[in-house]
């Protein structure tokens, strides 16, 4: 399982972001560009139609391979309540013939992206990951080399915590009080929950960029 | 890591595999001084779930799955058909199970003693489904411990055989233990030995096992 919440960033307001997770996470970024394949079932085959992701990770000198499975949200009036999102994810790394191997087995290719931008790794009660990045599509199959951006202008940050059915309140009140932090640039919300760009991210940002992050929001 | 050389026991025609043989093939490594232990590996096959079973398809008719006890946070899947041998972590069969989209039907345990010649490692081990004991097949694993590679060690490999099929052929049993080296080059496997190439064998011995079940009746016949 995994605990999740999702914003938008103008891109401009993105370095004034990165000070501020610096400061707050005390590590180092990493850099983050991870070519996504999202495959589908053919049309037969599977008890239900299924889709998966195959990652591949261009930031390493030699691309590595992940499979990921995301699965439904968790349901119920407990669920709604909360801010964040809780889902089963499953995740396997693979060697380099996995795209090849589920190809063979009856999955296609749906749509593809690169994800381009930097992560934090870090703990703060739970295992942290925010992830700050442009998503870009490929004008042609697998070119990674000339992908252009779907929002121009716009970066996608991802706050996501592993969980597990016994601890994921604990989970989702230490991303609620992380994500607190981030309020005065950007709006976290579940997936699919759009809240847009937040009004003071523009003062907010320039109080960061002018002190380097010493000011507490 | 070491190269390995993965066989099967053929039976002669007319017979069947039993325990005995498997005892025997244990003593007689046993008089050559091997040091024992135990030794376990699984396998299960993956079948696909249709939504239409009449409609028709390209989709394969099965993959295998195995786990390793050298690499036991690993899964191996096999596609022969496509000539593919994937690794991946154990989660790999929780996603499979999630998708839905192949149902893993049966699971084949690999067990029994290996056993430490000097520089040579033999398991040998009886085949049989979780959850049942009846003997399906005999597996023999021969690892020889200096060497990575495979074309290099070739030639020890097949000497070490010969005299372990020798000392073998004194008990007489009624069968063999034979090595269908796959062409893992068709795989994408190079010289340097690495599990998937283990994982290449048992799939191909699987495959040698079926089909050595499948004639029996014929000969019968």
């Amino acid at each position: 399982m995994e605990c999740v919440v999702q914003g938008i960033i103008e891109t401009q307001h993105v370095e004034a972001l990165e000070i501020l997770l610096q400061g707050l996470c005390g590590v180092q970024k990493e850099r983050l560009r991870i070519h996504e394949l999202h495959l589908k079932s053919g049309p037969n085959l599977g008890a239900v139609p299924s889709d998966l992701k195959i990652l591949c990770d261009l930031e390493q000198p030699e691309p590595t391979w992940t499979v990921r499975h995301v699965g439904g949200p968790m349901r119920g009036a407990g669920a709604d309540q909360i801010s964040v999102l809780v889902r089963t994810m499953l995740e396997s790394k693979a060697s380099k013939n996995v795209l090849r191997f589920f190809y063979a087995l009856g999955y296609k290719l749906d749509h593809e992206l690169l994800r381009v931008g930097f992560a934090f790794h870090f703990h703060r009660g739970v295992q942290i990951t925010v992830t700050v990045s442009s998503i870009n599509k490929m004008l042609k199959l697998h070119a990674t080399d000339e992908a252009v951006p779907v929002t121009p202008g716009m970066q996608l940050v991802e706050v996501t915590a592993p969980a597990s059915s016994e601890n994921y309140t604990e989970v989702v009140a230490a991303m609620s009080s992380f994500c607190e932090h981030l309020a005065p640039l950007l709006h976290l919300s579940k997936p699919g929950i759009s809240t847009g760009v937040v009004p003071t991210a523009a003062a907010a940002a320039a109080s960061l960029m002018s002190d380097g992050g010493g000011t507490t929001l | 890591m070491p190269v390995k050389w993965v066989f099967h026991w053929q039976l002669n025609p007319g017979t069947t595999v039993n325990s005995q043989i498997l005892a025997e093939v244990s003593q007689c490594a046993e008089t050559i001084n091997g040091v024992k232990g135990r030794w376990k590996a699984n396998l299960t096959y993956y079948k696909p779930i249709f939504r239409d079973q009449t409609a028709p398809s390209e989709i394969p008719r099965d993959f295998i799955g195995i786990s390793l006890p050298e690499q036991p946070n690993k899964c191996y899947f096999t596609l022969r058909s496509h000539r593919i041998v994937v690794e991946a972590d154990l989660s790999i069969q929780n996603i499979m199970e999630k998708l839905q989209s192949y149902k893993s039907r049966v699971t084949l345990v690999f067990e029994g003693f290996q056993y430490h010649l000097g520089d040579f490692q033999v398991r040998v081990g009886k085949v049989v489904p979780s959850h049942s004991e009846n003997l399906r097949g005999i597996v023999m694993e021969v690892e020889y411990l200096p060497i990575s590679s495979l074309e290099k060690s070739r030639e020890i490999m097949e000497d070490f055989t010969e005299i372990w099929q020798e000392t073998l052929s004194k008990r007489s049993l009624p069968g063999r233990f034979i090595h269908a080296e796959p062409n893992f080059s068709e795989f994408g496997l190079s010289d340097n030995y690495t599990s998937q190439h283990t994982a290449v064998q048992y799939a191909t011995v699987m495959a040698q096992l079926i089909a050595s079940a499948q004639s029996v009746p014929a000969v019968r016949n």
